[in-house]
């Protein structure tokens, strides 16, 4: 790992746990076309924030779902990929990611199994979609079935950087998945926290009855 | 207008480092051979602004008007490399594309030129925002079939 690149950590992530703030990861290798698709779907309206000391690109979206403003960070690699793997800090509360392999190049579509896996070391139970991009330069990929994708469970989109096909559906969706992750995840830490309450309630509970029982009931033992 | 040359062929000449041009003369239908020797050259030169002086030099640009400055940048890459100490072989090597090479192994600057390859394919297929049938948000289904060919990527023993 370059030394530059253990900064990271010093990044405020803290933001990603507030509602209105979104974070989502690109992964792949090298030269796969993860900061074309974030520029063609982002259009003029992008501006990254190079980040070269900690070897990565920020692109700022801002979009409205359900009536509320919603910022995502889309992270996007600068090179790190290169080290075949990411800081610990790429995935930290990430909520949905986009895995991108080359329809021309065989080895990227091989290593996307560790990519999967060090996602998942990280972040064990985000939504995940899968990206064969530059389908322009052969059409016929759409009709062959890859099996990583169904393998996992995950969807799989055919896009096109070039030409856009199907590249603003990909990050609309990717950010709906992301909201709907980050909901849920939410919700469940809403019922862990009840339950903890519960819990503490309950023990309270427990704990006078036993100041008021202990007394009596320890006198007759006392020696 | 007539092409006054109609470029056929180039290539490099090493000592001294030379860009090498075969055309047609447009008059005489004639084939000819003109090699312009690259000044001021050395292994730290940007190829693509040398390849853009010697596209603009006035005693050349006639001749190079139909060779596209990415093909010049190449040579003037192959030239550098020379200097550098790397064979003919690397050279070339560096500018093809290897579906199979692992791309994450490689310098910046080898990866650099292996993304201007793919630039060219990206660019020809490009859809600007400017382009009359330009969709922003253009989805293509794409239904799973069961004839469906099996990937041929999938059919090894790695896990997949």
């Amino acid at each position: 790992m370059a030394r530059g690149t253990s900064d990271i950590s010093e990044l405020d992530q803290e933001k990603y746990d507030t509602d209105e703030q979104v974070k989502i990861i690109c992964l792949g290798d090298s030269a796969v076309g993860k900061s074309k698709l974030m520029e063609r779907f982002l259009m003029d309206g992008y501006r990254p924030e190079q980040l070269s000391t900690y070897a990565l690109t920020l692109y700022k979206y801002t979009t409205t779902i359900d009536g509320k403003a919603v910022l995502v960070d889309f992270w996007d690699t600068a090179g790190q990929e290169r080290f075949q793997s990411m800081h610990p800090s790429y995935y930290y509360k990430a909520h949905a990611c986009i895995m991108v392999f080359d329809v021309q190049r065989k080895i990227t579509y091989k290593n996307l199994t560790n990519w999967y896996k060090e996602l998942r070391e990280y972040r064990p139970e985000i939504p995940c979609i899968v990206v064969a991009n530059k389908i322009d330069a052969d059409m016929k990929v759409t009709q062959r079935n890859f099996n990583f994708a169904k393998k996992q469970g995950l969807p799989l989109y055919y896009v096109s950087a070039a030409d856009g096909t199907n590249v603003v559906k990909l990050f609309k969706d990717a950010i709906k998945l992301a909201m709907s992750y980050k909901k849920n995840s939410n919700n469940f830490m809403d019922e862990v926290m009840r339950e903890l309450e519960n819990f503490e309630l309950e023990q309270k509970e427990e704990s006078s009855d036993k100041e008021d029982g202990v007394p009596k009931e320890e006198k007759p033992s006392l020696p | 207008m007539e092409m006054e040359f109609v470029a056929k062929r180039c290539g490099v000449r090493f000592d001294p480092p030379s860009i090498v041009l075969v055309y047609e003369d447009g008059k005489t239908k004639k084939i000819r051979q003109r090699i312009m020797p690259v000044r001021n050259f050395s292994k730290y030169s940007d190829c693509s602004q040398a390849a853009e002086r010697l596209k603009n030099n006035t005693r050349h640009r006639a001749y190079l008007r139909d060779v596209t400055s990415r093909q010049l940048e190449r040579l003037h890459v192959v030239l550098r490399d020379r200097l550098l100490g790397r064979t003919l072989e690397q050279s070339l090597a560096s500018l093809r594309l290897d579906p199979n090479q692992d791309l994450n192994k490689l310098s910046d600057e080898e990866l650099a030129r292996k993304k201007a390859q793919m630039d060219v394919l990206f660019e020809r297929n490009r859809k600007c925002k400017d382009d009359p049938d330009f969709v922003y948000d253009l989805e293509v289904e794409f239904p799973e079939a069961d004839d469906h060919e099996t990937c041929s990527w999938d059919e090894s023993e790695d896990g997949f």
